[in-house]
C-alpha cells in the first residue's frame, strides 16, 4: 500500500478522546499551535458546520460534540473520495462495528472514531499540502449519504465556492428551500388537519373556513373547542417529527367553550357518554358524526357569510327526548339558536325542534 | 384471434426474447430499480403503500395524504388529505381503504365515486395518547377471519407526556429510577400488538414491543412483527406474534390485565426473560439492519424472482431491503436473514413494501427526523437468475446452504471460502449512560467447519460444524464462493438464529 506523505502524523499524534464537559481545557492541550475547529452533530443527520477553511500543512485539532441522539463518526477522506469511503464502510459488513465503521483505505485520511450522544472526539492533523476540497463524512450506517461536508485547504483566506453553488456540501445546506406549497394541490378554505393541538384533547381537527375563519373540534369529547381568526396552522414542528409538537395556531382565538359537552338529552345535569363516528364531506365541509348517549349527532360548522362568525347545523334526527344546549356567555361568542326556548345558559329545544337546527355564533366585538 | 390476446403473446415473445438474451450476460442485473415520479410539492415520507385490485397503488404519507397513483397513466390523485400521521394502509376495495392515523384507525369510503373519500369514520381509537412524539402507530393487517391488527409504539424518553392525554395515565409503565434512556408505556397499550375483532372491539393481543414499526400476515395467516434495537432489545427482530405472548419490552405490561406487580422494570430480568418470547429472527445491527420495517411476503409465484414464499422487510439505514427465510424447528419459527439489493441503487429509509399484480415490488421511503430518505422505489425482476444464496437450513450437525445457481466445486468446497461465528443477543436493561444505538454481541467465537459436501445438484452446500448451540446467532460469511459460470454470490454475509436445535 502507497502510504500517503501526509497520513503520517496520524500516526505521531495523539487522537484525544475527551469526555464531554471535562474537554475545554484540553482541547489546546494537543498542540500549542494547533487551530481547534469544534464540530457537532446535531439532530436532523448532520453536522452543524459544513464547510470550513483551513491552510496547507496547518496543524488542526477538529473536535466532534455529539449532541444528537444516535451515534456518529468523522472521516475525512480525499478529495472526491466521499462516497468511495462511504461505500466502503456499508462493504465492511460484519466487521463495521468492531473497526467504528471506518473501513481500511488510502482515501481515508484521518478519523474521529465512533462518538456517541453525549461524547466529544478529537483528531490532531497537519493539512495537505496540496489545496482542495477535502471532505467529511459520518461513515455509521445510514448516515453518510447525508451526513457530510468539507475542509476546503487553500492558500488564500477566500477560496469558498458560493454556499449555494457549493456542491460539496448536502443540498439541503446549500440554501434553505421550502417547497412552494405544502402538499401537491391548492389549499383552498374549507380545508383541515387532524393534529395535535393545545386546548383541545390529542384527537382532535383544525378546519380552517373561507373569511380567515378556523375552528378547532375535540374528537374524544365530540364538541366544538375554540375558534380563532386570521391564519391557520403552522404545521413544520409537527410535520419534522422526532420531537414533542402541536400544531401552532396562526391567529387570534376569540371564541373557546370552557362547557363540557354541551349538548345534552333526556337530562341537562348530568355529563353525557359520548362517542366520535366519523365525518363526511358534505360539499366541502366536514360533517361530524358522534352519539350522545344513545342518540346520534350530526354537526356541519360553516361560515356566515360577512359576519366574523359561524353557523353550526345540528342534527338529532332520532331524538325523542327533549334536548337542551348549554352555553357560556364568556365563551367570547354571541349565540343565536334557530329554535328552542332560552333558558339562563341553555336552550331547550323539543325532539321534533332538535331533528335540525342552527347556532349562529359571532364574535362579541367587546367582550 | 383476439386483438388483445394477440398483443398479448407477441409481448410475451418479446419478453421471452429478453429474458433469453439476458440469462448469459454477466453483467446484467437479476433486479432493476426505478424511481416512482412523485407529484410536486408532494413530501414524499411514505407511511403506507398498499395496492387496488386494478394494480393502481395507494399510498400515504406524514402529512396527511392519501394519493392513488396509476402505474400505466404515470398519473397521481388525491384519495383523502389532512390526516394525523398516517403510517400504515389496508386495501378493502377500490373505493374503500384503512388508513392507520396517530389518534385513531379510520375508514376512508369514496361514497359517491368521484375517486376522492368522502367519508372518514372511525374504525377504532379505544388505546391511548400520550402525546408524545414516538407513539406511533403501525398497520393494520388482516387475518382470514376478518381481524385487523395494528401495532402500537412506545412514548420515548426523548419527550413528556403532554398535559392533554387520552386514557388513564399509568406513570409504572415508565422507568424512573436509571432508565432515562429507556422507553415508556405511560398510556394504554403502548407496546402492543391490539387485535379489531369483526364485532368492533379493540382487543390488547400481545405486549412487549418497542418500536414495532413493522407488522404483516404470511400466507397461512401466522403474524409477525418487527421490532427495533434499543433498550430491551439488543439487535432488531422479527417476532412470530401470538395472543397473549410478551416480547420483551417490559414497560408494556402495565396493561396486562390484573397486573399488580409495580413498575415491570423492577422485575428481576430473569423473571422478565423467563416470560418472554424470543425472535425468530434476529437482524445483526451494523451488519444486516439496525431498524427494519414492514415485512412482505412474496407470493409471486416466480415473478420476482426465485425467492418464493420468503419474505422481504424494509430497512432504515442500509440502502438495502432484507430477506428472510424461515422454518419451522420444535414447532417455532426460526430462520435467516441476508442483505437484499445492496449497492444496486435503493437509497436508506426502506419504510414500506408492497407487490404489485405484476410482480414487481414497490418500496417507500421515509426519513421523518431520522436518517432516510423520500419517495417511492418499484424493483422489477428481469428473468436473470441472481447468483445467490437461495436458503439457509438448520441440519442436525451444521448447515445446509443452496444456492440459486449450480456451484462451482472447487471454490465451494473449499473450507477457507468460508467464515463463521457465533454469537448472542443479551436480554438486558440498558444501563443509563448506554447510547441508544449501541448494541452488544456476547460470547463471540469463530466455529470451524468439520465437512463439507456439495449436492449432486451442484446447489447445495452441506457444512458440519465443530459445534452447534441453541440461542446463538450463525453468522456466515463466504469468501470467493463462485457459481459454475463464475459468478460471485451478491450478498456474502447471511444470519441464522438458531433457537432450537433439530431433535
Amino acid at each position: 500500500m502507497k502510504i500517503k506523505k501526509y497520513q503520517k502524523p496520524i500516526r505521531a499524534l495523539l487522537v484525544l478522546i475527551i469526555l464531554y464537559g471535562t474537554g475545554l481545557e484540553a482541547d489546546g492541550a494537543a498542540t500549542d499551535s494547533a487551530r481547534t475547529i469544534a464540530l457537532e452533530a446535531v439532530s436532523g443527520m448532520q453536522y452543524n458546520v459544513v464547510r470550513f477553511q483551513v491552510k496547507p500543512e496547518e496543524t488542526v485539532t477538529l473536535s466532534l460534540t455529539n449532541k444528537d441522539d444516535m451515534a456518529h463518526n468523522l472521516v475525512i477522506t480525499e478529495p472526491k473520495a466521499r462516497e468511495a469511503v462511504v461505500n466502503a464502510a456499508l462493504a465492511l459488513g460484519a466487521k463495521g462495528p468492531e473497526r467504528d465503521y471506518i473501513p481500511e483505505s488510502e482515501q481515508v485520511l484521518w478519523t474521529i472514531p465512533v462518538t456517541y450522544p453525549g461524547e466529544k472526539k478529537a483528531v490532531t492533523f497537519r493539512a495537505p499540502k496540496k489545496e482542495g476540497a477535502y471532505p467529511y463524512v459520518c461513515t455509521y450506517p445510514g448516515h453518510g449519504f447525508l451526513m457530510y461536508g468539507v475542509m476546503y485547504v487553500t492558500k488564500s483566506g477566500d477560496g469558498m465556492p458560493d454556499l449555494a453553488k457549493d456542491t460539496n456540501i448536502p443540498e439541503a445546506r446549500r440554501q434553505e428551500q421550502r417547497p412552494a406549497r405544502p402538499h401537491p394541490y391548492e389549499l383552498s378554505p374549507p380545508y383541515w388537519y387532524r393534529a395535535f393541538l393545545e386546548g383541545t384533547s390529542l384527537a382532535s381537527i383544525a378546519v380552517h373556513l373561507p373569511q380567515q375563519l378556523s375552528y378547532c373540534w375535540d374528537m374524544e369529547f365530540c364538541q366544538l373547542r375554540y375558534a380563532w381568526e386570521g391564519g391557520f396552522l403552522d404545521n413544520a414542528d409537527l410535520w419534522h417529527g422526532h420531537k414533542n409538537a402541536y400544531a401552532k395556531i396562526l391567529g387570534t382565538v376569540f371564541f373557546s367553550d370552557r362547557i363540557t359537552k354541551p349538548i345534552r338529552i333526556g337530562e341537562p345535569g348530568a355529563i353525557p357518554r359520548v362517542d366520535y363516528k366519523g365525518y363526511r364531506v358534505r360539499d366541502r365541509y366536514p360533517e361530524f358524526h358522534y352519539t350522545v348517549g344513545d342518540s346520534d349527532v350530526f354537526e356541519l360548522i360553516k361560515e356566515l357569510p360577512g359576519k366574523r362568525g359561524f353557523i353550526r347545523t345540528i342534527r338529532i334526527p332520532d331524538a325523542t327526548e327533549p334536548v337542551w344546549y348549554l352555553f357560556d356567555d364568556a365563551s367570547g361568542a354571541t349565540y343565536e339558536f334557530s329554535a328552542g326556548v332560552m333558558q339562563k345558559g341553555k336552550v331547550v329545544l323539543t325532539p321534533a325542534e332538535a331533528r335540525e337546527f342552527t347556532i349562529q355564533m359571532i364574535k362579541k366585538e367587546n367582550p | 384471434m383476439n386483438p388483445v390476446l394477440t398483443l398479448a403473446f407477441v409481448g410475451l415473445a418479446l419478453i421471452t426474447v429478453a429474458t433469453s438474451c439476458s440469462h448469459d450476460d454477466p453483467q446484467s442485473p437479476s433486479y432493476v430499480i426505478e424511481t416512482i415520479p412523485m407529484p410536486a410539492d408532494l413530501e414524499a415520507e411514505t407511511g403506507g403503500l398498499a395496492f387496488l385490485p386494478d394494480g393502481r397503488l395507494a399510498a400515504c404519507f406524514t402529512r396527511g395524504e392519501v394519493m392513488i397513483y396509476d402505474p400505466a397513466q404515470r398519473n397521481w390523485e388525491v384519495f383523502a388529505k389532512g390526516l394525523h400521521e398516517p403510517l400504515g394502509l389496508w386495501v378493502v376495495n377500490a373505493r374503500e381503504l384503512l388508513v392507520m392515523q396517530r389518534p385513531e384507525l379510520t375508514r376512508l369510503v369514496d361514497t359517491d365515486g368521484d375517486g376522492e373519500a368522502d367519508l372518514y369514520e372511525k374504525v377504532a381509537d379505544d388505546f391511548g395518547l400520550s402525546g408524545n412524539y414516538h407513539e406511533f402507530n403501525y398497520g393494520p393487517v388482516k387475518d382470514k377471519n376478518g381481524n385487523l391488527f395494528i401495532a402500537l409504539n412506545t412514548a420515548s424518553y426523548g419527550g413528556k407526556i403532554q398535559p392533554n392525554t387520552r386514557g388513564v395515565v399509568n406513570t409504572l409503565g415508565r422507568d424512573g429510577a436509571d432508565g432515562r434512556r429507556q422507553m415508556f408505556s405511560a398510556v394504554p397499550y403502548r407496546g402492543w400488538v391490539m387485535k379489531q375483532t369483526p364485532q368492533g372491539a379493540l382487543e390488547p393481543y400481545a405486549s412487549g414491543f418497542r418500536s414495532p414499526n413493522g407488522i404483516g400476515i404470511d400466507p397461512d395467516g401466522n403474524l409477525f412483527v418487527t421490532d427495533n434495537q434499543s433498550d430491551w432489545v439488543e439487535t432488531s427482530t422479527l417476532y412470530h406474534v401470538k395472543e397473549g405472548h410478551f416480547y420483551g419490552h417490559p414497560a408494556s405490561l402495565v396493561w396486562k390485565e390484573g397486573w399488580n406487580r409495580g413498575s415491570p422494570f423492577d422485575l428481576p430480568i430473569e423473571e422478565l426473560d423467563h416470560m418472554r418470547t424470543q425472535a425468530s429472527v434476529y437482524f445483526p445491527h451494523g451488519i444486516i439492519a439496525n431498524s427494519p420495517a414492514q415485512p412482505v411476503w412474496d407470493t409471486t409465484d416466480g415473478k420476482f424472482g426465485p425467492f418464493a414464499g420468503q419474505l422481504f422487510v424494509g430497512e432504515m439505514n442500509h440502502k438495502r431491503i432484507v430477506r428472510v427465510m424461515l422454518e419451522k424447528v420444535k414447532g417455532e419459527f426460526q430462520g435467516a436473514c441476508i442483505p437484499f439489493l445492496d449497492n444496486q441503487g435503493l437509497p436508506i429509509g426502506n419504510n414500506r413494501l408492497a407487490f404489485a399484480p405484476d410482480g414487481s415490488l414497490w418500496i417507500g421511503q421515509i426519513a421523518h427526523g431520522w436518517s432516510g430518505d423520500k419517495g417511492i422505489r418499484r424493483v422489477t425482476f428481469t428473468g436473470k437468475q441472481p447468483m445467490d444464496i437461495y436458503r439457509m437450513s438448520l441440519t442436525t450437525k451444521g448447515f445446509d446452504l443452496s444456492f440459486t445457481r449450480p456451484l462451482d466445486a472447487a471454490t465451494a468446497l473449499n473450507k477457507d471460502h468460508y467464515r463463521i461465528r457465533h454469537y448472542y443477543y443479551a436480554y438486558r436493561k440498558k444501563p443509563f449512560d448506554e447510547p441508544i444505538d449501541h448494541s452488544q454481541q456476547s460470547n463471540i467465537q469463530q466455529i470451524g467447519i468439520k465437512r463439507l459436501h456439495l449436492s449432486p445438484d451442484g446447489r447445495t452446500v452441506s457444512m458440519e460444524l465443530d459445534s452447534l448451540k441453541a440461542g446463538y446467532v450463525y453468522e456466515l460469511e463466504l469468501h470467493n464462493v463462485k457459481s459454475k459460470d463464475g459468478m460471485p454470490a451478491e450478498n456474502q454475509t447471511i444470519c441464522y438464529t438458531l433457537n432450537n436445535l433439530l431433535e
